[in-house]
């Protein structure tokens, strides 16, 4: 399966083919105890206790008799009097929008990094409980981030800190802010600075908060900083074009994308946006439809990657080599002009032929891509990845100007403020010398997610009072004397800037969770305001409203401000006129660039003739803890990482010819040396991912926190400190210890038993599609036992676009907060216990070292000849009238049998009671009180969020209409940023989900078997390009 | 007495009867209904729905008003109470009780009388859009000085009004205009999920 690599064939000839699909290198090698796994439904020592090693499960005789008397004693203390039925407790003053049982929707926004999330909150009774997209919110339409959707559940975190402490003792809060503006006040008699240090300011009113908290105390020194930023690309950006805004890229203006270790598509901020603008350019239903074309070229094996029509490996130090040979092929080959000050003969060195060669690349897809970028200018867009040096961020803007994407596919945004890694080394010498009489920290965790972190906690000794703000413990809170719990962002006010001119509001959903204690962490910079003589409302609700009755409300509004802010709030944002931006590209700063990167050089060390000389570590921040801000959600913990399928940690992903030269295999422990820097992790073999790259997780290896101790490693002691390019570490050496860890992988659980295309159906190109060529999809239509279903008016059923669907797990996290399903911790994970009604099947195929990937949602399949309902000996799964395979716990008895006799391996066991277990109070609050929490022994799966059908039905009732075609969104289709899942009635030809169902693409999967499942899948689709493509656009 | 004579005489008819008294023993402390029918417990304020519903004819939907808007019915808030009862009937024990629970925002804890396990998600709307009284399964509110449950609430309950509609509504006194064409559902996930 090298065609790509081979370069370009013919139109007949297929480029993606699959030979044979693969979850895991050890199934390539078609191991014996893989194949063996694959013919049990659940793993050996599935069903034994989790305290039993997993060998022997005989029962003795003496723990017979103790789970009999247990059982017994369980049952007595079952017996309640049946006239207990608990208390009903109605509202003393019902809130007029509130009607128990009925949903309200509320929009409100929320802030990671840089970026902000725009979100529709779902509230039952004054209490959240779901998380999607504001569908209003030009940045959103919808769609949100798995991270986004899992905050709920943070919300509700049993570890939060309920009051406020100093020293451990409790201490009042007039007490507490007393102290604060003490020492706030008393700092420059005795000529000592105070720092705040907070997280990227977005909010407008934050910051202005602050700039007035700073004339009332002017040796205050605010620091924003954020674990995982993009320096690299500020650096280039304001040597290349001053002091200019950002640019955010618009994908959905884009035909062509070069995306350079830019991993849009999972751990790069607002990935759930680029997903959605990337998939619109990219939905196919007819012949005639186009595709865009991503081109990836990384060393790490991303989800981005995984989805790319053509993949190039190559080491991240060579990438701004790459890109500016690539520049001077598009003006010295495709006559693309420079920009004026661009000294051609600096760029002129670089030649992309040699880069070929050297780096081993491919060259026909080389050229290809340099065609395409020529061919679609204003239409094309290069995206290069935080990880990658200055020089490659320069050579990027470099090209974008080039090919004229600033203003097309890429939008000015404003550049929020950053410290710099060199800033803070500074402050932490600054606060070792005891130059700082208090510290701040508010929502900020440099003790956890600096490299220096060890010497940050050693500094902060130095520092009379250190004050930590924040709802949670974290590793900095533990080095201050003063902790103040303060409010989640789900039971605060905030504004924040959005790109293009758009203003977003967050809005509180909920009371404060521990009323008396808790504030918003602006209201305590408020009152130590107050205390320091300014006239200001002691709430930041007031605050923030009056900033807008003077800034936002637009002073020829024919509306009251009343209403103008009561629109804002409903709608969750405004549109605010933007000034257009105007950049001039410095061609100076390319030169430099090129000197800084040495290139050209060969001495120097980032040359490829010296470069080989160690490993490159490539540290990215988890596409589900981030910077480690989650790392205490179950919900994120448990998902499996989308290309490594690795839950409960992270491990260090190498290449297999690395692994193979290495002598190590999965879970063995290495340790890693990146200057002084040394780490001991488990190894993760991943197939694609290019020779001498490693690539590592930041956020996990926390060390607080009853989800987040212990679980994965703390890689920022790796990050270098005083780098451009933190993230990126050359020189980086490899030796065993000899251990071995354990890796918690789902890949090889749940295996369908079919031959590839009964899996994956056929994968075809775009050219093959159109032309028709292609081999049709095998339909099975076998006789059959089982009695026709009497049709009704309604059949629900489902169809999933294989292509537009990259496998970001959005839809996995959406469904396990909808329908209340449980972690169920590491140890039951690698018993394939986890509960996940909707996974993401990620198959390979072809070479190891250059993988195909294709990425597949699996969830109950509602077959029509459903092979579980028959074999249910209490017939606790049957069929609906409107085709739903029904699942009722309160028969089910625990056989298992329907799961063995499930050929898509989606139901799932409770094997324990995860609900009493692992939720502690007040967890419970985050349940969807339109689905039943499911007991110990009972099994469970997927019901086309059955209660959302319910609801439809009953609104459709009410109107006395039938239920309108895109009315019910199961949550995995409504979180799905691609809109690859479409749902509906197969019954009504006119629903989308019956056009899409009888696309020329569609399959459905393990059809031989004779199950007709409800759900059509469409076959994958790329777009590589090929001789036929039209360059003149 | 020959052994065989007393086996059949004595042992036989004996324990055959012990086996008959254990089978209707249990069946009577086991029966489905007999903790439930019939159920009326105490309230924290001894509300009369005959005094409200009966008396002075004020409409169930008028307190429970969820019952056509959501699956809920609801029990109203203590404010609803309130506004009749800041002018009426102002100064017995109980009326002072509520009002005082009222203006120091205190919740009221009633006991629950009709109860459906977790598992089940009966819906109102449609069975008050369907022209149903609540007399049907609440029984005859509107006579009871204390909320008494009258029907055992029990999935035979609510199969036999779906399978047998009509009969079951024209045998209730207090039907409305059902209409003809309505069948209930008969599959698992209508209340099941």
């Amino acid at each position: 399966m090298d065609d790509k690599r081979r370069g370009l064939q013919q139109g007949d000839a297929p480029i993606v083919a699959p030979e044979r699909l693969w979850r895991s290198l050890s199934e390539r090698a078609g191991e014996d105890a893989v194949r063996e796994a694959r013919g049990h439904e659940f793993v050996p020592g599935a069903a034994l206790p989790m305290d039993s090693a997993g060998e022997g499960d005989a029962v003795s005789r003496r723990r017979f008799m103790a789970l009999l008397s247990a059982t017994a004693a369980f049952g007595a203390a079952g017996c309640s009097t049946p006239q207990d039925r608990g208390k009903m407790v109605p509202y003393t003053k019902q809130p007029p929008e509130v009607t128990p049982g009925i949903a309200n929707y509320y929009a409100s926004a929320f802030q990671e990094g840089t970026t902000v999330y725009p979100v529709l909150v779902k509230a039952r009774e004054g209490r959240p409980i779901h998380l999607t997209g504001n569908d209003a919110h030009p940045h959103s339409q919808g769609k949100t981030t798995l991270r986004a959707q899992a905050e709920v559940l943070s919300l509700y975190d049993p570890d939060r800190l309920e009051d406020w402490r100093e020293g451990g003792k409790p201490i009042k809060k007039d007490a507490a802010i007393a102290k604060l503006v003490a020492a706030l006040s008393d700092g420059p008699a005795r000529g000592s600075r105070a720092l705040l240090m907070t997280g990227a300011v977005l909010s407008p009113t934050r910051r202005a908060l602050i700039e007035e908290l700073k004339g009332k105390a002017p040796h205050l020194v605010h620091v924003a900083f954020e674990p995982v930023a993009d320096h690299a690309a500020r650096a280039a950006a304001s040597a290349a074009f001053g002091d200019g805004p950002a640019l955010a890229p618009q994908l959905d203006r884009a035909r062509v994308v070069l995306a350079v270790e830019a991993d849009f598509m999972s751990t790069l901020p607002d990935s759930a946006r680029l997903i959605r603008q990337f998939a619109d350019r990219r939905r196919v239903r007819s012949k005639e439809d186009g595709m865009n074309r991503l081109y990836c070229i990384e060393g790490r094996m991303s989800l981005t990657g995984s989805n790319a029509d053509h993949r190039l490996q190559l080491r991240p130090s060579r990438a701004a080599a790459f890109l500016f040979a690539l520049a001077w092929e598009l003006h010295e080959k495709h006559r693309l002009p420079l920009p004026y000050g661009v000294d051609s003969s600096v760029l002129s060195s670089f030649k992309l032929a040699a880069m070929v060669e050297s780096e081993k690349l491919p060259a026909p897809v080389v050229e290809a891509l340099a065609a395409d970028l020529a061919g679609h200018r204003g239409q094309a867009v290069v995206l290069a990845g935080p990880v990658l040096p200055a020089a490659a961020h320069t050579a990027a803007a470099l090209l974008n100007v080039m090919l004229e994407a600033e203003g097309r596919t890429l939008d000015a945004c404003a550049l929020v403020p950053l410290a710099t890694p060199e800033e803070l080394r500074a402050l932490r010498a600054d606060l070792e010398q005891g130059r700082y009489s208090v510290a701040i920290f508010w929502e900020s965790d440099p003790v956890y997610a600096l490299p220096d972190g060890a010497d940050w906690k050693r500094a902060l000794v130095q520092v009379p009072l250190c004050v930590a703000i924040g709802p949670l413990a974290t590793e900095t809170s533990q080095a201050c004397s003063m902790v103040l719990a303060a409010n989640h962002w789900l039971e605060s006010w905030n504004d924040f800037e959005s790109p293009g001119g758009v203003l977003t509001l967050q809005q509180p959903l909920i009371e404060p969770l521990y009323p008396d204690a808790l504030m918003q962490g602006e209201e305590i910079l408020l009152a130590c305001l107050k205390a320091l003589g300014a006239q200001r409302p002691g709430e930041y609700y007031e605050y923030l409203r009056e900033r807008w009755q003077r800034e936002v409300y637009p002073a020829d509004s024919p509306a009251p401000f009343s209403a103008f802010w009561e629109a804002a709030v409903h709608d969750g944002f405004v549109q605010r006129p933007v000034a257009p931006v105007v950049r001039t590209f410095n061609g100076a700063a390319v030169a430099a660039a090129a000197r800084d990167a040495g290139l050209g050089d060969p001495a120097h060390p980032t040359s490829s003739s010296s470069a080989h000389s160690g490993f490159e570590l490539v540290l990215h921040p988890d596409a589900r803890t981030w910077d480690g801000r989650y790392a205490n959600n179950g919900w994120l913990q448990e998902l499996p990482e989308p290309v490594s399928k690795e839950a409960w940690g992270n491990a260090l992903a190498l290449a297999p010819v690395d692994a193979e030269r290495l002598e190590v295999a999965d879970g063995d422990l290495v340790e890693i040396s990146a200057g002084e820097a040394k780490l001991t992790v488990p190894t993760l073999v991943q197939p694609g991912q290019a020779p001498g790259v490693l690539s590592l997780a930041l956020g996990l290896g926390k060390s607080l926190g009853s989800i987040a101790a212990g679980v994965g490693v703390n890689a920022f002691p790796l990050v270098a400190a005083e780098s451009r390019s933190p993230y990126l570490r050359t020189g980086v050496s490899l030796t065993r210890t000899g251990g071995k860890k354990k890796i918690i992988r789902t890949q090889e659980h749940w295996a369908l038993e079919g031959r590839d295309a009964d899996i994956i159906g056929r994968p075809q190109t775009l050219v093959q599609y159109a032309h028709g060529d292609h081999e049709p999809h095998a339909h099975h239509d076998h006789p059959t036992l089982y009695p026709e279903h009497k049709p009704g008016a309604e059949k629900w059923g489902m169809a999933i676009d294989l292509s537009s669907c990259v496998g970001c797990s959005g839809c996995m996290i959406a469904c396990q907060s909808e329908n209340n399903i449980p972690t169920v911790g590491p140890e039951a994970v690698d018993r394939s216990r986890e509960m996940h009604w909707i996974r993401i099947d990620r198959y390979y195929s072809g070479d190891p070292a250059a993988p195909e990937v294709v990425h597949q949602p699996m969830l109950c399949q509602h077959c029509d000849h459903a092979p579980c309902e028959n074999v249910c000996p209490v017939a606790a799964t049957t069929h609906s009238p409107d085709g739903l395979n029904q699942m009722i716990y309160n028969r089910c008895v625990g056989t298992r049998y329907c799961s063995n006799n499930c050929p898509y391996k989606v139901r799932r066991f409770n094997f324990f009671d995860y609900h009493l277990e692992r939720v502690r109070e007040p967890q419970e609050m985050v349940y969807n009180p339109e689905v039943t929490v499911r007991p110990r022994g009972v099994m469970e799966k997927c019901t086309f969020c059955v209660q959302r059908i319910a609801d439809a039905r009953m609104r459709a009732k009410a109107e006395e209409r039938p239920v309108r075609d895109g009315e019910i969104t199961p949550a995995c289709a409504a979180a799905c940023p691609a809109k690859a899942i479409v749902f509906g009635n197969l019954l009504d030809p006119e629903s989308e989900v019956s056009r899409l169902s009888a696309s020329d693409r569609g399959f459905k999967v393990l059809d031989f078997v004779g199950a007709r499942p409800a759900i059509t899948y469409l076959a994958h689709l790329s777009n590589p390009a090929s001789p036929e493509d039209d360059h003149a656009s | 007495m020959h052994p065989l004579d007393r086996l059949l005489r004595v042992i036989l008819p004996l324990g055959g009867l012990a086996v008959l008294g254990m089978v209707v023993l249990v069946g009577w402390t086991t029966q489905p209904n007999r903790y439930v029918e019939g159920y009326a417990p105490e309230q924290p304020i001894p509300f009369s729905h005959k005094v409200h519903a009966g008396d002075n004819q004020i409409p169930c939907l008028y307190c429970h008003g969820g019952a056509d808007k959501s699956r809920i019915a609801g029990v109203p808030s203590l404010e609803l109470c309130m506004n009749c009862h800041q002018v009426t009937r102002t100064s017995t024990d109980n009326i002072l009780n509520l009002t005082e629970l009222y203006q120091s925002g205190q919740p009221i804890f009633w006991e629950r009388v009709h109860n459906l396990p977790d598992h089940v998600f009966f819906d109102h709307r449609p069975h008050v859009k369907a022209g149903i009284a609540c007399q049907v399964c609440h029984g005859e509110v509107e006579k009871m000085e204390v909320l008494r449950q009258s029907m055992s609430l029990r999935m035979g309950n609510c199969l036999d009004c779906h399978r047998n509609m009509h009969d079951y509504i024209r045998k209730a006194e207090y039907r409305k205009d059902v209409k003809p064409d309505l069948v209930g559902a008969e599959n698992c996930f209508a209340c099941h999920r």
